[in-house]
């Protein structure tokens, strides 16, 4: 962390160099179960989006008033209400969705992603400046989901977003849509990030 | 067991251990010959002399289908390792022939109904996911060949599945129907001792004969590139838990003669469980790995979903290799217990 | 500095965040309790005409501006000493006529519990439909039984005598055609309507007009939100 991170700083870093999923393996118990299927994934991405933005902010505020030792109470305590928003306001719209993520969205209160944020950057930062990380984090962190969650749909079912891209005569590979598909597809795609990072790291010295 | 031996005079050398007070012996997953190939490539060797009764019996048995998944799985292997060695910059390792092993193995437990594209992707799976992933030959975790297995197994568990060995038209007719385990499992079903003991059932097309596993097992095991004691172990607790439920159910003998003759299990002890890469190093610790692999057999065979579970339990006992390599680090001579 | 000094302060803080954050949760609750409840029965609600009915029947009466009347009752029975309880939509026409029942099931599948809905006509006598709530079977072999073809097996059987599975096609009567590479899936199903059917068609009362058993609070379909539903 520097000293004095600018607003449009953290937004930036937040979205690929310092990417919630694939750099500070944040938020995985997410990213494994709801990447089986793009929609259910973008509604996980959003849902995040705003906890992270929402909790961020109200931390922010209230950081000057805040000792030390109670901030983990804080913490959970805003998480745990905007996440129950989230979730109450699934299922009174989207409820097909809201069955689908199933117990997911209650977890966001858990979600390791959200807690880092509110820690590293909210409870030190400015309003603008820990609303503008919790937007590039959340950006971040929907990629991920969607790329993982892309692979995982188009092998498994030939499908995207419901839509058929792949020729009919793609056999499934049911297996992508299944848990080990999201291992298998993370774990290839931190490899790919990581070649990548190395690659370029390589090119530059 | 020289291999072992090996490893441990190198593992005590001093400089290996700087500064540590209680001697202590570091054991790594074999083969540990890494300064020659050929020592790979004779145990590969003769592991390829001892699957010819099982090739020649499922070219037999199966005609052209045994030859489509043996040449599908074995030139997508080999074109798998040559792909990925690339990738990591190396290119020598087509020449230990392991990767011919592993297609052939990948081969002979497909049943002879998968289409082209499962034998295919199983094979880049297995090379690549099993085992370049971990650095090549002598570094995976996992069998290769049953990693990509599993994976079509799951993947395309309806090309793979019990059904797959079900309404196979154009087989050959004596061996059109249900596999012997599976037609044991959900129609109560059982197949005769003599056909399941020559090979005259359906099945994978490399597992069906008990007598060809066992004959290219032996030589395997007389040249000391298999231990015995894995086969053995597993063979044994199969029997064991097997015979109790024969007598707990009253089928005079049939019940274990069926479970040890059926199925995958002579072609999985033989050759897959003993992969000296993921099974253990000391003679004890391949006994508890092959207690470990036939116990889970039966547990999958008996109580889950699967009519077999070979796979699955050597996957699984793979997993444990590690730790019962810790388990079982011999003493050094000498040496108290600390 | 002194504010974040104080004991007394940091204690009225928490106190402060949880009651403004309790009375925001409640505020929405309130707001949205009841679309969700209306959700859930709604969800029940909508296969029900289908279920009794049949497709061509329910869309006639949909396109008449017509509704059922389904009231919902719970029917516990006792087997083994372990009390079951079953949810019954009973159903009559607009006219008045019983045309059938809908019973909520749900039993162990292959995966996990897999929830059914079960029609049956009047009298008990037939299956007439049937709908998969919930599962999570292996998708691409056993979430076939969501499948309308393999679900339609089940319309007309005589619920006298108990559906066994049978593989590879060439179902008679009283027999459910596997989905192939899916025994388990297919059995459990199979097994839950059987069980169902057998401890519930012999309690079902059939009565011609629907004002007459209404100890239980009646559900329309045009206004599905105002009970809640037991199951």
């Amino acid at each position: 962390m520097a000293d004095q991170p600018t607003a449009t700083e953290r937004f930036v870093q937040g979205i690929l160099p310092e990417n919630p999923v694939y750099r500070q393996l944040l938020g995985l118990c997410a990213t494994l179960a709801v990447t089986n299927g793009m929609k259910p994934a973008l509604t996980m991405a959003v849902c995040v989006a705003f906890v992270l933005v929402c909790a961020n902010v109200v931390i922010s505020l209230i950081r000057n008033l805040l000792k030390p030792h109670l901030r983990i109470v804080v913490f959970t305590l805003t998480i745990a209400t905007f996440v129950t928003v989230a979730d109450r306001v699934l299922a009174a719209y989207m409820f097909q969705m809201s069955k689908t993520l199933g117990p997911y969205i209650p977890l966001i209160i858990v979600n390791c992603l959200i807690i880092c944020r509110c820690e590293v950057c909210a409870s030190k930062q400015n309003v603008v400046i820990a609303a503008a990380d919790a937007l590039g984090q959340s950006i971040g962190f929907g990629l991920a989901l969607a790329s993982i969650a892309a692979i995982r749909e188009i092998l498994g079912t030939g499908m995207l977003m419901g839509f058929r891209v792949l020729p009919s005569f793609w056999p499934d590979w049911v297996i992508m849509v299944l848990p080990p598909g999201a291992f298998i597809t993370l774990g290839l795609l931190l490899g790919l990030v990581n070649y990548i990072d190395f690659k370029r790291e390589q090119t530059r010295n | 067991m020289s291999n072992t031996n090996r490893q441990i005079d190198s593992a005590m050398s001093p400089e290996d251990r700087p500064g540590r007070k209680p001697p202590f012996i570091h054991v790594a997953p074999s083969p540990h010959i890494s300064d020659s190939r050929a020592g790979t490539r004779r145990m590969m060797v003769d592991v390829i002399l001892g699957l010819s009764p099982a090739i020649a019996v499922s070219l037999y048995l199966f005609r052209f289908y045994a030859l489509k998944q043996l040449i599908v799985c074995v030139a997508a292997c080999l074109a798998a390792e040559y792909l990925f060695a690339r990738m990591r910059g190396k290119y020598f390792t087509l020449k230990d022939c392991s990767a011919m092993v592993t297609g052939i193995i990948l081969g002979l437990s497909m049943p002879g109904s998968a289409p082209w594209f499962v034998g295919a992707l199983a094979s880049v799976v297995g090379i690549g996911i099993g085992k370049i992933i971990f650095g090549g030959v002598g570094m995976n975790i996992f069998n290769p060949a049953m990693v990509g297995r599993a994976f079509v197994m799951i993947a395309f568990a309806q090309l793979m599945g019990a059904g797959a060995y079900e309404n196979v038209t154009g087989l050959v007719d004596a061996v059109s129907g249900a596999t012997p385990l599976s037609a044991l499992k959900f129609n109560g079903v059982q197949t005769g001792i003599a056909p399941l003991f020559m090979g005259v059932t359906n099945g994978s097309v490399g597992e069906v004969s008990a007598i060809a596993c066992i004959l290219g097992g032996l030589y395997l095991i007389y040249r000391k590139t298999a231990s015995w004691q894995i086969p053995a172990s597993i063979l044994i607790t199969v029997a064991l838990i097997a015979a109790i439920t024969d007598i707990a159910g009253g089928y005079q003998g049939l019940f274990l003669l069926h479970h040890l003759f059926a199925g995958a299990l002579m072609f999985g002890a033989f050759f897959i469980a003993t992969d000296p890469v993921t099974s253990p190093l000391t003679a004890k610790g391949k006994m508890i790995f092959g207690v470990g692999t036939g116990c889970l057999i039966m547990v999958i065979r008996l109580f889950s979903g699967y009519p077999e579970g070979v796979m699955f339990a050597v996957l699984i006992m793979n997993a444990m290799t590690p730790l019962i390599n810790r388990w079982t680090i011999p003493q050094p001579m000498g040496q108290r217990e600390v | 500095m002194s504010l974040k000094n104080s004991n007394l302060v940091q204690a009225w803080l928490v106190l402060l965040l949880a009651t403004l954050f309790g009375t925001a949760l409640a505020g929405i609750q309130a707001k949205l309790g009841p679309v969700i409840e209306a959700n859930k029965v709604k969800e029940t609600m909508a296969k029900i005409p289908v279920l009794v009915l049949g497709e061509d029947l329910s869309a006639e009466l949909a396109a008449d501006n017509q509704s059922l009347t389904i009231k919902s009752r719970v029917i516990d029975v006792k087997k083994n000493g372990i009390t079951k309880f079953y949810t019954v939509y009973d159903v009559w026409l607009p006219e008045g006529k019983m045309v059938g029942h809908v019973v909520k099931a749900d039993g162990q599948g292959y995966a996990d519990k897999i929830e059914l809905l079960v029609g049956l006509d009047a009298q008990g006598k037939h299956i007439t439909g049937l709908f998969v709530l919930d599962q999570k079977e292996t998708p691409g072999l056993g979430a076939k039984i969501m499948e309308d073809a393999w679900r339609g097996q089940f319309k007309e059987k005589s619920t006298e005598k108990t559906l066994s599975v049978v593989k590879g096609g060439g179902a008679k009567e009283d027999e459910i055609d596997a989905i192939s590479g899916a025994t388990i899936s297919s059995r459990s199903v199979t097994g839950i309507v059987n069980t169902t059917v057998a401890n519930v068609a012999s309690q079902l009362q059939v009565t011609d007009n629907p004002a007459s058993n209404s100890k239980t609070p009646a559900v329309q379909t045009e206004d599905p939100g105002k009970n809640k539903e037991h199951s």
